[in-house]
């Protein structure tokens, strides 16, 4: 639910596009997007492969470079990657040569020595890694390894943070397990979240706002509130009928 | 034809036969064992049958082996053993390679690292690298004999130049070849350009790293003995012409190459333990 709508955004888009060479063709990946997200939401970007959403989401970050239009955060156009805006990788995204610990810490090393490990010790507690700190990443389960990408970004107190398909990896039971923890940690430190995700589930339990995205060229197709109580009832009525409508929106029949 | 070696031969075909029905850990030990001595066999029946008659005025006619037989090649190492030579000469081709492979190294990582990692680095380095490369490090003898003279200085420029290729290859390709998060991640989190390359870059690079060590590693140990069949008169190579030119000790010769397969492996087996270095293990143990 975006809160205090008074308040300006804390990120705008506006017109952006992004097109990509493909030998001698021009193919655009992003059609002129705008979007608003408030300060403390969490925003899923729901749609199909291919339809821009991980396109988007580097253009948020200061990944990629857009080719029209503008973001800005807080006022202040987006150019490169900052600490204050962290990505949470899918995969690769943590560093299998360090330990847990040293991976949390990645982002603290300007930091004094006692600040630094009191912070990492705060957030190994806070995603439940503690027992497990000095394991290399080779050692842990996929969803332990998520956490650590999780903890290394919430560790740097960053304002918003984005997310590309951060469970697709798991298994559908760690998946919630996740999504509840994930919900728990962002009341905690109200940060703004956005999160990609392809399924319709993880976006409906998860959002305050879920965007559509379509292909072809990619593109925000709707925007839908989600204006359930968490924690979320999945066999409810109001439930049942958001799903509907995502999966028509996305052009899928629900049901096999 | 000597019948035991016939015998010996025919019962550790046997085995190796019959170990099929064994379990695999016996089979392990088994296995390798009978396999030696079956060769050990073998090689002792050919050896034997490259005779000639020796005839000498005023003495009997002698069987002389063309091809030395396993049981004169064991007092060929207690001959090099009693009077150090096989020491000094163990030592002279270790200190060789040691320098030679060091220093490519040296030069080689940074440089690897360099070339896969900049653009422009690349652009520089990669042609002349790919040109140099395939030439075989024996055909720069002349040219660091030339350079060199008969000494130390002329094996290890051969084997730098065996060496060398391997490990900016390996450090460049493995640059090249790192997932873009990794990168991305650390711009994310702020990390200056020297901790990149510290804290990012090098430590993902460092499993292939140790890849091409241990290929450049051997091919310096490869190319030591041929460096010093010519370019040199000492080492282990030296040891093995030297024993033909002298006097056809074949017997010396076998020794000889006997134990540059024997360091060969203990190298390899030193460079084998960096792989299980707890921040590099991750790139091997994918099974
Ligand atoms: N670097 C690139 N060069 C060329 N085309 C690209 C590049 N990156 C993405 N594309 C294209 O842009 C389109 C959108 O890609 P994007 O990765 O944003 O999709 P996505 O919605 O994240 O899909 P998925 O759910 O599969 O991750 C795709 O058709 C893709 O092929
Ligand atoms: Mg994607």
């Amino acid at each position: 639910m975006p809160p205090q709508s008074e308040m300006p955004p804390k990120i705008v888009v506006r017109g952006l596009t992004k097109r990509f060479r493909r030998g001698n063709e021009e193919f655009t990946a992003l059609a002129p997007v705008d979007l608003d997200i408030a300060q403390g939401e969490l925003v899923c970007l729901l749609g199909p492969s291919g339809c821009g959403k991980s396109t988007l989401l580097n253009l948020l970050a200061g990944f990629d470079e857009a080719s029209g239009g503008t973001v800005h955060i807080d006022g202040e156009p987006v150019r490169t990657p900052d600490p204050r805006r962290v990505f949470v990788f899918q995969e690769y995204g943590i560093f299998p040569w360090a330990t847990v610990r040293e991976n949390i810490s990645l982002g603290l090393r300007r930091r004094p020595e006692a600040e630094r490990r009191e912070i990492v010790e705060r957030y190994i507690d806070l995603v439940g890694l503690r027992g497990f700190e000095n394991s290399y990443p080779g050692e842990i389960s996929g969803g332990m390894k998520q956490r650590v990408a999780v903890a290394r970004a919430l560790a740097v107190s960053p304002e918003v943070v984005f997310m590309d398909e951060p469970f697709g990896a798991l298994d559908s039971l760690t998946r919630l397990s996740m999504r509840q923890e994930l919900r728990r940690i962002w009341q905690l430190e109200r940060l703004t979240i956005v999160l990609v995700t392809h399924d319709v589930d993880e976006a409906l339990q998860l959002a305050d706002r879920v965007v559509v995205m379509t292909s072809s060229p990619g593109r925000i197709a709707a925007t839908i509130p989600v204006g359930l109580e968490h924690p979320r009832d999945v066999l409810s009525p109001a439930y049942g009928t958001l799903r509907k409508h995502l999966f028509g929106l996305l052009g899928v029949q629900d049901g096999v | 034809m000597s019948i035991p070696a016939l015998v010996t031969a025919v019962v550790a075909a046997a085995v190796i036969v019959a170990s099929r029905g064994l379990r695999q850990r016996a089979q392990a030990v088994v296995l390798p064992i009978f396999t030696g001595i079956l060769l050990l066999a073998v090689w002792h029946l050919w050896a034997e049958s490259t005779w000639y008659e020796l005839a000498t005025p005023g003495q009997p006619t002698r069987r002389v082996e063309v091809f030395p037989t396993p049981g004169r090649v064991l007092p060929a190492f207690a001959e090099l053993a009693s009077d150090g030579r096989i020491f000094r000469y163990i030592i002279a081709s270790l200190f060789r390679v040691a320098t030679g492979f060091g220093v490519a190294a040296l030069i080689g990582i940074p440089l690897g690292l360099y070339a896969g990692w900049s653009t422009r680095g690349g652009y520089a380095i990669d042609p002349y690298i790919a040109a140099l490369r395939p030439i075989s490090p024996i055909a720069w003898i002349p040219i660091s004999t030339l350079a060199f003279g008969i000494k130390d200085e002329a094996a290890i420029f051969i084997i730098f130049m065996g060496a060398f290729f391997p490990i900016v290859t390996g450090a460049a390709t493995a640059v090249r070849s790192m997932p873009i998060a990794y990168v991305r991640a650390a711009h994310n989190f702020g990390l200056r350009k020297w901790e990149l390359l510290r804290f990012v870059v090098f430590p993902a690079a460092l499993p292939q790293i140790i890849t091409s060590l241990r290929i450049a590693l051997g091919i310096g140990w490869l190319v030591v003995v041929a460096a010093e069949m010519t370019a040199i008169q000492s080492g282990l190579g030296f040891l093995i012409v030297d024993a033909r030119n002298m006097g056809m000790r074949y017997d010396l010769v076998v020794a000889g190459m006997i134990v540059i397969g024997a360091i060969g492996i203990g190298l390899d087996w030193l460079v084998r333990r960096l792989e299980r270095l707890d921040s590099v293990r991750w790139g091997f143990s994918k099974e």
